[in-house]
């Protein structure tokens, strides 16, 4: 079976215990507004353009059939939709700063990667799934797991959740550690932030934090400014959860002001017109208290 | 809880203070010795004048110092020492003030003194001299690309047997050798005479720092404090007459070990080896009697810690580049496996990590061994140690080492017992001449001169016999052979030199008190210089294999598997420095694989060659009839070899330094994360390291901000330990490097930052991220 991934990474040191490795799959059926990993939404692959990379040799430009590759004001710019043998024109770019922003391979290939780092996993550590959303291929993402489990890897996933119940239910065996996300507590507001409802989302948790995996699970929040880093929505969503198994894991994400700089590659607006800070240390506290209030104990930030 | 005391932080404050002068007092009285014994053999002028100087040189004391003794009396003075050479001392002596690199003030008067009555002397006799005029120009014929060593200073890179010296002291030492002298054959005399000699000069050197501190107590008004000198006054008039039975005699005991071994020989890194073995029945003792507390202890241990930055080694200014910062190589080696392979830590290993988080100075040079059993205790007490940002301690792989050290012939109770002397050359305790600085050889140039048909590609010079060039090789295995037939004619030449090398060591600085202190010289009668120890060995370093392993693997895709570009081009590519050449350059930086991204075929290209050097040394036998054997670290090195070779394959430009440490990756070019650069540095045979291997990783200070942070590192070297990588150190990067990093991103492309949870390459971030990361990179934030 063949899979579509965007990134694999090695020495991921925070999606879960001791040094991971880190696939990342394409596809996404959400669209948060805020989306940290915007070139994993689309399950199609495109070419990309690095401008920090570039050394505007004009080969590109010189190479292209149909007008696919301009060189404007000095800075190089890609026509997508124009059709050209992309395959080659990365190839022949001496400064690798054309790529294809994905690739297709089969289970083996990844498991190729994986296996590199075994002497690591050794000492904790394993391999987390990520995206996108990791279960938007949910049988190419199956496959991986029954295969580290086979070969005695731990397996982390990270997930929106939007996904259908039996589908969680199949995967869930091969999992040692859950991340999920809960990001707006509100259906309205998860409708028009998101572009879908969080029904789906909110049984799925019930499934999730109701099934054996339960300790093995945390549930988090990314801080948006004025959209899910509100006290009403962090309340809610705490409230929500610890009502379903009181002992829950529940971790506060800080924003992540590194993925402006994704949306040019892929020629997107980004959400906010100024980049908002990391929030400070006496912030992501108040964060905290307002999920107490809620009522879930086992509150992280970190 | 422990804590630094007020002394110690008044003691360091004072050391760092004080001005660091050239120095030819001890040079005056050797010369003044020497004239007087012109008749005697050399191996008791040289006792004679080491003697002398123990009884003549000015001694100081600080009253608070709980540790005393220094070879001169002011701190961190740069010493003259003419038996070994001056000639560039009479060169540089204007310039030592004002040279780029280890600046010493000079007194004027002392130029005048050194130009009229030292240089005179010694002129056409010092060990540099008497070289140069048997093999110098063989040895400059060679030097672009092999560098040899040793050639105007003693050989150092030794452990002494301290346990023996503990267990002895001078006396003991001393009575050893008046026995030997009764009962020895004629042509041994010479060398127990010379040991008796050092020896009475050491037990009276220690009286003199009794007696001056009697005195100086005297007019001592506080009577704590006057009861503290009295005691440290004590303690050196007793390690004159007996060996020691303290904890704090027998630390006052080895610091007398290392002044008087640096005052013999003024050489490079004389190590302590595993201290924590060596002291550790005496703590426990002390401690079991109520007579010591850790905190005592701890002070007595920062007292010898600031001692080991009190001695500085001045390097001529070529010699300066090479080991940057006057590395003097007091290397402690902590941790590790006792005779049995159980785990070897004790309290003093911890004692001695918490000194260097106190102090964080440059020496000792902290090393911990690593098995896998180390504790996780120790492991992680050493990993926050290195989150302080000094470097230290740097790790030693068990794992790696004892096999290897085997593989080369060295006993297993002896290898099992390694300690490491200098930066990161291994040897056996007590028992070894391991001449670990033999040469270096720079397998760059050696490329160089394959592909140029024997020209230097910085002058036009033939410096190499012509195999052919670039445009002769229709293959890449062509070009391999020619570059095999380079690395043949420069190895034998390498041979002879150091033979030469050796040579004039055994005839000009036989080295008594340094061979009572080495197993074995004491029992045959014989110094260790002239091959006395157990162990002899000489160490090659290979100059830089990540560097080679990169242009072979740009070679062998572009031109020959590719064909992206004649083999014209590419050799006038390299010729020009790349200009007229971008396209090039850019290929060869980014269409090919790099060295430290887990690259099979190109980590095993440098491998294989790296592999070829060691077996081919391994068939040469050294002149004390102990085996060569090789090693991938430079210090500083990478610099100044760098500057001799022109532009590389690789994409490096002329002149650039070379990578850094000798297993580490190109500067910025391990863009896979570090467990990548782990594995493609665990394909280099562990016994390609015998004589120490280097690898330097950065990392930015949040990755041990939280105990998560400390766990993971722990868990890193647990792995480390598991791939058999002999040595690893970790650079906490600071906020200049952070700002050197934005303004030459190219050579910092493998720098990730966390940002909160996420994880980002530095070199990629916006200006005005990266501006954020820079302002709150320091190591208060720790």
């Amino acid at each position: 079976m063949k899979g579509r991934i965007f990134d694999i990474r090695r020495f991921s040191t925070h999606d879960g215990d001791g040094i991971r490795t880190t696939v990342f799959l394409k596809g996404c059926p959400l669209a948060c507004a805020w989306c940290q990993n915007p070139e994993g939404i689309s399950i199609k692959k495109r070419p990309l353009h690095f401008e920090n990379r570039c050394i505007h040799c004009g080969t590109c430009v010189a190479k292209c059939k149909n007008g696919g590759v301009e060189q404007k004001e000095g800075s190089i710019q890609l026509h997508i939709e124009k059709e050209e043998d992309w395959e080659r024109l990365i190839d022949w770019c001496p400064a690798g700063a054309l790529e294809m922003d994905s690739r297709e391979c089969d289970v083996e290939e990844i498991m190729q990667e994986i296996r590199k780092d075994l002497v690591f996993y050794r000492h904790g550590g394993g391999i987390t799934l990520s995206g996108g959303e990791p279960l938007f291929q949910w049988e190419f993402a199956l496959e991986i797991l029954k295969q580290c489990k086979k070969e005695g890897i731990h397996t982390a996933i990270e997930t929106s959740l939007y996904t259908d119940g039996e589908v969680l239910k199949k995967v869930l065996p091969y999992l040692d550690h859950i991340f999920a996300d809960f990001k707006i507590a509100d259906e309205k507001k998860h409708q028009k932030y998101i572009g879908v409802s969080n029904k789906r989302i909110k049984e799925n948790l019930k499934l999730l934090l109701g099934s054996e995996k339960k300790e093995h699970v945390v549930i988090r929040t990314p801080m948006i400014p004025g959209i899910t880093a509100v006290k009403e929505n962090i309340q809610d969503i705490s409230a929500y959860i610890s009502s379903i198994y009181p002992e829950v894991s529940y971790e506060i994400l800080n924003y992540n002001p590194l993925a402006e700089a994704k949306y040019h590659l892929i020629d997107r607006e980004y959400c906010f017109e100024e980049n908002p800070k990391l929030y400070t240390k006496e912030q992501m506290g108040e964060f905290e208290s307002w999920a107490r209030l809620g009522g879930t104990k086992n509150v992280i930030i970190e | 809880m422990l804590f630094q005391t007020d002394r110690i932080g008044y003691l360091k404050d004072k050391m760092l203070s004080e001005p660091r002068y050239a120095s030819i007092e001890q040079a005056l009285i050797i010369t003044e010795c020497y004239k007087q014994n012109e008749h005697q053999p050399r191996i008791i002028q040289r006792a004679l004048s080491l003697k002398a100087a123990l009884e003549q040189i000015q001694i100081s004391v600080e009253a608070e110092e709980l540790i005393v003794g220094n070879r001169t009396a002011g701190v961190r003075y740069g010493v003259v020492f003419p038996e070994s050479g001056s000639t560039w001392v009479d060169k540089e002596f204007e310039t030592l003030p004002t040279r780029p690199q280890d600046r010493f003030h000079v007194h004027p008067e002392d130029i005048e003194t050194f130009r009229k009555v030292i240089k005179p002397y010694w002129e056409g006799k010092s060990l540099e001299d008497v070289l140069n005029e048997r093999y110098g120009k063989e040895i400059n014929e060679i030097g672009k690309v092999v560098k040899i060593n040793q050639k105007d200073h003693a050989q150092g890179h030794i452990c002494p047997n301290c346990k023996k010296w503990l267990a002895m002291g001078p006396a003991g030492l001393q009575k050893e050798a008046k026995e030997k002298l009764k009962t020895c054959r004629e042509d041994k005399k010479d060398f127990y005479r010379s040991v008796d000699l050092v020896m009475e000069g050491a037990r009276n050197f220690m009286v003199r720092y009794h007696d001056l501190i009697v005195e100086m107590a005297s007019h001592e008004a506080d009577e704590e404090k006057k009861a503290m000198m009295l005691k440290v006054a004590e303690n050196c008039r007793n390690l004159s007459i007996r060996p020691a039975q303290t904890f704090h005699e027998a630390v006052q005991s080895t610091w007398f070990l290392f002044v008087i071994l640096q005052m013999e020989s003024n050489a490079s890194s004389f190590s302590p080896g595993r201290l924590d073995q060596h002291l550790i029945s005496f703590y426990e003792k002390d401690l079991a009697e109520g007579k010591l507390t850790r905190q005592d202890a701890l002070e007595i241990i920062e007292c010898m810690w600031l001692k080991f930055n009190e001695i500085v080694y001045m390097r001529n200014s070529h010699g300066a580049k090479y080991f940057a910062g006057f590395p003097i190589g007091f290397n402690i080696a902590i941790g590790g496996q006792d005779e049995q392979g159980n785990d070897y830590s004790n309290d003093l290993s911890f004692l001695f990590l918490e000194a260097q988080k106190h102090l964080g100075l440059p020496q000792p040079n902290l090393s911990v061994r690593l098995h896998e059993g180390t504790g996780e205790a120790l492991l992680k007490e050493a990993v926050r140690t290195v989150a302080k940002g000094s470097g230290m301690p740097q790790f030693f792989n068990d794992k790696a080492v004892i096999p290897s050290m085997m593989e080369l012939g060295i006993e297993e109770k002896d290898a099992l017992d390694y300690a490491i002397v200098g930066c990161v050359e291994l040897t056996t305790q007590g028992n070894n001449l391991g001449w670990s600085d033999s040469a270096m050889f720079n397998l760059n140039k050696a490329l160089e001169v394959t592909m140029t048909g024997g020209k230097c590609l910085l002058t036009g010079e033939q410096i190499a016999p012509d195999f052919g060039n670039m445009e002769d090789y229709q293959t890449f295995e062509e070009l391999e052979a020619a570059f095999q037939k380079q690395i043949d004619y420069f190895m034998d030449k390498m041979i002879l030199a150091c033979e030469e090398v050796e040579k004039v060591h055994i005839d000009l600085l036989p080295s008594p008190f340094l061979s009572a202190s080495i197993d074995n010289c004491m029992e045959e009668g014989m110094d260790v210089t002239a091959g006395g120890a157990k162990y002899n060995l000489s160490g090659i370093q290979m100059i830089q294999v990540a560097n080679l392993a990169d242009s072979l693997a740009a070679i062998k895709q572009l031109v020959y598997d590719e064909k992206r570009v004649s083999q014209k081009e590419f050799l006038d590519a390299l010729t020009a420095n790349f200009e007229g050449y971008e396209i090039l350059r850019a290929m060869m930086l980014n269409k090919v694989p790099k060295f430290g991204n887990d690259v099979d075929w190109v980590d095993a290209l440098g491998a294989k060659w790296a592999e070829y050097f060691k077996e081919r040394l391994r068939t040469f036998q050294n002149y004390r009839k102990g085996p060569y054997h090789t090693g991938m670290y430079t210090v500083s090195a990478h610099v100044p070899m760098g500057e001799n070779v022109g532009a590389t394959p690789d994409g490096r430009y002329a002149g650039e330094p070379l990578a850094d440490g000798g297993m580490s990756p190109v500067y910025g070019r391990d863009i896979t994360g570090p467990t990548a650069v782990l594995k493609s540095v665990s394909k280099l045979d562990k016994n390609l390291t015998t004589n120490g291997g280097l690898l330097n990783m950065k990392f930015l200070p949040e990755f041990f901000k939280n105990e998560a942070g400390i766990q993971k590192f722990a868990n890193f070297l647990r792995s480390f330990v598991d791939l058999e990588i002999p040595h690893i150190q970790f650079n906490v990067v600071r906020k200049e490097d952070l700002i050197a990093a934005k303004e030459n991103p190219e050579q910092y492309r493998g720098l990730t930052v966390r940002v909160a949870g996420y994880t980002a390459y530095f070199t990629e971030l916006a200006d005005e991220l990266q501006n954020e990361i820079i302002a709150r990179t320091s190591y208060g934030d720790i």
